[in-house]
């Protein structure tokens, strides 16, 4: 691809205020709203039939989070997967130890079979972070990943850009 | 809800990903045209965000073209008002081909909430809509439909 671009507007064109969710399919909401809530520890709701909003944990009134922004993925049932999922298409969860990877990998890999993933990868290091790859009956691929503190994400924001073109 | 206890300890949604193939293009699309932040920490990927902790991982891949995603797998991003949709449609039109945007969906109004679709450079759909946090708040906080 070859795209010409005058670099540098001064305004974006759109106004986002947020990034706000991510999209994905499923063929059996029931199988993979068990994976979501007894697998990943997520909350779950259905405000339609083949529709379903997941978040992480700790959002309602009274709860630690609540009033904070949070991402939700919105899954949508349908018949067949037209676009089979790969490894860079992927979605992270943050672990809070090394520890804690490794028995996740041993936890899902122990009962994968009952929440619909279908291969759990070996924990492995890479560019700082130490994670397992999981892949689901719907292709979507999840991983699991502990940083250290000084590369997580938002503290990688504050370094700012470490490679230029 | 379920009562088991879950296999993973998971702190925190952390990420999801996006492929590229040319990383001075995408940034600019990124955010001259779609307004995200971002910042390059590996020579091989840069991380975007907008209005939240989480991160957009954009992993370069070289040797060909990103993979070709239908709609049913996209990014959906929060603007503040139906105008807001319509003149980002309005700008998609306009800047198509300088951003390399491949296709421009209709705006729609389905519930109350205004959105379009465009297909990216990098065969990405990301959807522009009025959908904010108080629309999620107010669908977790109703609970499961009967259906």
């Amino acid at each position: 691809m070859n795209v010409q671009v005058e670099p540098g507007a001064t305004s974006p064109y759109v106004k986002t205020q947020s990034l706000i969710c991510g999209t994905l399919v499923t063929t059996d909401i029931k199988r993979s709203r068990r994976m979501y809530e007894e697998a990943f520890d997520m909350e779950c709701v259905e405000p339609e039939k083949g529709l379903m909003f997941v978040r992480e944990k700790g959002h309602r009134p009274g709860e630690a989070n609540y009033g904070k922004p949070y991402w939700v993925l919105e899954v949508r049932e349908v018949a067949d997967i037209e676009v089979p999922q790969e490894m860079l298409n992927h979605w992270g969860f943050e672990a809070p130890n090394q520890a804690a990877v490794d028995e996740a990998y041993a936890q899902l890999t122990a009962k994968k079979a009952e929440y619909g993933i279908t291969r759990v990868q070996k924990p492995f290091f890479r560019n700082g972070s130490y994670a397992i790859y999981a892949t689901d009956k719907d292709s979507n691929w999840w991983e699991f990943e502990y940083r250290t503190p000084d590369l997580i994400y938002t503290a990688l924001r504050e370094k700012g850009d470490q490679f230029a073109d | 809800m379920s009562a088991v206890t879950p296999l993973l300890k998971n702190q925190f949604f952390s990420h999801g990903t996006y492929e590229c193939n040319d990383m001075p293009a995408t940034r600019r699309f990124l955010v001259d045209f779609l307004g995200l932040d971002i910042i390059r920490p590996l020579k091989e990927a840069q991380y975007m965000w907008k209005g939240g902790p989480w991160s957009v991982v954009c992993v370069c891949v070289q040797d060909g073209e990103p993979k070709v995603q239908a709609p049913q797998n996209h990014f959906k991003l929060s603007v503040g008002s139906a105008a807001e949709v319509d003149a980002a449609h309005a700008a998609a039109l306009a800047h198509k081909d300088e951003y390399g945007i491949k296709e421009i969906r209709d705006v729609e109004t389905v519930d109350g909430q205004r959105s379009f679709k465009l297909w990216d450079l990098n065969n990405t759909w990301w959807e522009i809509s009025t959908i904010n946090q108080s629309y999620y708040d107010e669908i977790f906080a109703k609970g499961d439909a009967r259906h």
